[in-house]
């Protein structure tokens, strides 16, 4: 319980007129983003990472915090609004949540969205308060086999739970581990892949990777159809946002429902809040049929309440799984976790140790940014959605431009710029034949602590595998992951079999 | 983006036409061009660029890996990791390849028509071609005109049809990124010839 003193010191620490200004930056940049149709918080925060070296770590880490949860905000608006949802968490939140809004509902179902983000987020940070410290306290029980444990579900759940194809999550895996190696070992010093390059020596850089695949490979894809497929968008109905009591109370149960999913994926690595955000909705309608007048299908507000609920607080846990273990269960937060890195920081029990003046600030802003996030997306959602005026092509030019913007800003080499192009277009290629990307991202940033502590935990055994699995963690790491991968497969032989009949 | 999807199929919004004969399912009934290649071997199976990129790739580590200087590391030395990775990239593309040989796949088309490629090449080259002058040319032209020159090259492949005004915007564009990020920030950005020199 020595957690409440130190998250007042965060307070205090969040409370100064500049992190203060970061956080509502970041909020609004978040929304802003995450409304924009087929953008969505990993875009932002992927073109934000650049930006934030001329700022101090806590500061920049406060900044992220609220471009991700402001994300998650506006994606939903959107997702509502116009049936665009700009990342896979809010696909759950279109199906009824749009339909309220064909409904002639729309501000009630923007105001159900927000409180439900907003109540997630709250429910998961506060646990992430009393939680984290615990969870870094027992990693320090970790050794190398079982931080290659940890990656190896990392890895394995990201490619096979959410991608539809388990070889092109794979391969997308492979490929953001092979790019971790190149540049000199860590261990040994030898020169890897680099056919010579001295621009290599040190590796390909993050941020090239994450602009490339997240940001500069959108472009190139929504460039590839821009012309061709021309969503309807219009921005239907107007009015205030607030609830009746009766609705209020009808969507309260969702709520806490969807918080209570979320929670636990917020630490499992799946993906992110995708699978989480579809399990609220499906447990809803399930609820739903059995009631005397099924609202599913006609704009129901529960299932729109539960998803958002779940999705925030899920992501609010990664937040403190990030924190607590440096695991990173989502794209997102493996963008998050290599801003860590660049600062020279280490997220897991050292973190606490050492930083605690950041690490409590920033568990501080997370609250700050949920309260900020619900006044700004409340009342004036519909203001949002005039952001929607912008033109495509200057909308995705300056996306361009800020890409090539942040890799030379942070490299200054033409070669990174080259090299920003190259990968780009293989995430074009990821996007158009259907590839999962998470994996690519969570590879790229897992892929050194996987590699050092598989070699680590071999050079000290003298090459003997068994020292991988002979600890009692490993056991129940590897039997999650079996656990997961049991349903993974269960829910494709059901949803094959369903395709049949 | 904007599709509908149903709610049962989470992952599954741009999952695969059922298994067929090569011909697109609807593809046949839409106006315009004739798609290339329809009727042909490679009709639906343009996706087998990525296996051959990631067999590329794959190579490329292994090729990698035998011609490494280890000296005299310990057993799992710094080839010991890229080497299963090399021959897991070769394994999942002979798997990924064998499906797209088996099933066509066949990409949504939401535009009412039919287009000889699925993808707009006109506007890729716009977009790729400009970001590749942007990277070459930047150290020489200066970050504010190379920026316009990108933003203008990228708003034509998305179909802008005012040439002027686009320059305007993006060369305003980059002026504002180049204050804000140089001068405000400190970012190191070349001025080019507009600095006065190289």
């Amino acid at each position: 319980m020595d957690s409440l003193p130190l998250l007042m010191e965060g307070f205090a620490g969040a409370f100064t007129p500049t992190n203060l200004l970061w956080v509502v930056v970041g909020c609004l940049l978040g929304t802003a983003v995450g409304v924009m149709p087929g953008l969505g918080s990993s875009m932002a925060v992927a073109l934000l990472l650049p930006m934030t070296f001329a700022l101090d770590p806590t500061a920049a880490f406060i900044l992220f915090a609220g471009v991700y949860f402001g994300g998650l905000f506006g994606d939903s608006t959107m997702a509502i609004l116009m049936n665009t949802p700009g990342q896979a968490s809010a696909i759950a939140s279109t199906f009824e949540g749009h339909r309220m809004a064909l409904d002639g509902r729309a501000p009630q179902a923007l105001a159900t969205a927000a409180i439900g983000a907003f109540i997630g987020g709250i429910i998961a940070s506060t646990i992430v308060v009393f939680f984290a410290p615990t969870l870094a306290e027992l990693s320090r029980y970790f050794g190398p086999a079982e931080y290659f444990a940890l990656a190896v579900f990392a890895f394995i759940a990201t490619s096979s739970v959410v991608s539809d194809s388990v070889p092109k999550g794979l391969a997308s895996l492979m490929l953001g581990l092979g790019i971790s190696t190149v540049g000199i070992d860590a261990v040994t010093g030898t020169q890897r892949f680099t056919m010579g390059a001295p621009q290599l020596f040190e590796g390909v850089s993050l941020i090239t990777v994450t602009v490339a695949i997240l940001a500069l490979g959108e472009v190139f894809h929504v460039a590839s159809r821009a012309r061709r497929d021309n969503p309807d968008l219009k921005t239907r109905s107007a009015g205030r946002p607030w609830l009746k009591w009766a609705e209020f109370k009808e969507a309260a149960p969702a709520w806490g429902r969807g918080t209570v999913i979320g929670l636990p994926f917020g630490v499992i690595p799946v993906g992110g809040s995708e699978v989480p955000t579809f399990m609220a909705y499906d447990v809803e309608r399930r609820l739903d049929r059995r009631r005397r007048l099924p609202q599913f299908g006609k704009g129901a507000i529960r299932g729109l309440a539960a998803p958002e609920a779940a999705g925030n607080s899920t992501t609010g846990m990664a937040m403190g799984a990030l924190l607590a273990l440096g695991l990173p269960v989502s794209a997102t937060a493996a963008i998050m976790l290599a801003a860590f890195r660049q600062y020279g920081l280490q997220p897991g029990p050292l973190l606490f140790d050492r930083n605690p003046d950041l690490v409590w600030a920033l568990l501080a802003s997370f609250f700050i940014a949920m309260v900020v996030l619900l006044i700004i997306n409340l009342p004036f959602a519909q203001l949002w959605a005039k952001l929607l005026l912008i033109p495509q092509p200057y909308l995705y030019a300056g996306i361009a431009l800020f890409c090539g913007l942040g890799v030379f800003a942070t490299s200054g080499r033409v070669f990174d710029l080259l090299l920003l192009l190259g990968i780009g277009l293989v995430g074009f290629g990821m996007r158009r034949y259907g590839y999962p990307l998470a994996p690519l991202m969570i590879g790229m940033v897992l892929g050194p602590l996987a590699e050092t502590s598989v070699r680590d935990a071999l050079l000290s055994s003298d090459g003997d595998y068994a020292a991988l699995i002979d600890s009692p963690i490993t056991w129940f790491i590897y039997g999650l992951l079996a656990l997961v991968l049991a349903f993974t497969v269960r829910a494709a032989v059901r949803r094959k079999s369903r395709q049949d009949i | 983006m904007s599709t509908p999807m149903t709610p049962s199929s989470p992952a599954q919004d741009d999952a695969l036409p059922p298994a067929g004969s090569g011909a697109g399912p609807d593809q046949g009934d839409l106006p315009g061009p004739t798609p290339a290649g329809a009727g042909t071997f490679w009709h639906g199976r343009s996706g087998l660029i990525m296996p051959v990129v990631i067999v590329g790739f794959s190579l490329y580590i292994l090729i990698g890996v035998a011609t490494m200087d280890v000296g005299d590391a310990d057993f799992p030395g710094p080839q010991f990791f890229p080497g299963i990775l090399g021959v897991l990239g070769l394994v999942l593309a002979g798997i990924i390849a064998a499906g797209i040989l088996r099933r066509p796949e066949h990409p949504e088309n939401s535009s009412g028509r039919s287009w000889r490629f699925h993808s707009d090449f006109t506007a890729l080259g716009w977009t790729v071609g400009g970001f590749l002058a942007f990277a070459v040319l930047l150290p020489w032209l200066g970050w504010i005109l190379t920026g316009g020159l990108l933003f203008w090259s990228v708003a034509r492949g998305f179909g802008s049809r005012r040439p002027l005004f686009d320059i305007l915007v993006g060369l305003f564009m980059s002026s504002v990124a180049y204050l804000g990020f140089s001068v405000a920030l400190g970012l190191n950005l070349p001025s080019g010839i507009l600095g006065g020199g190289f």
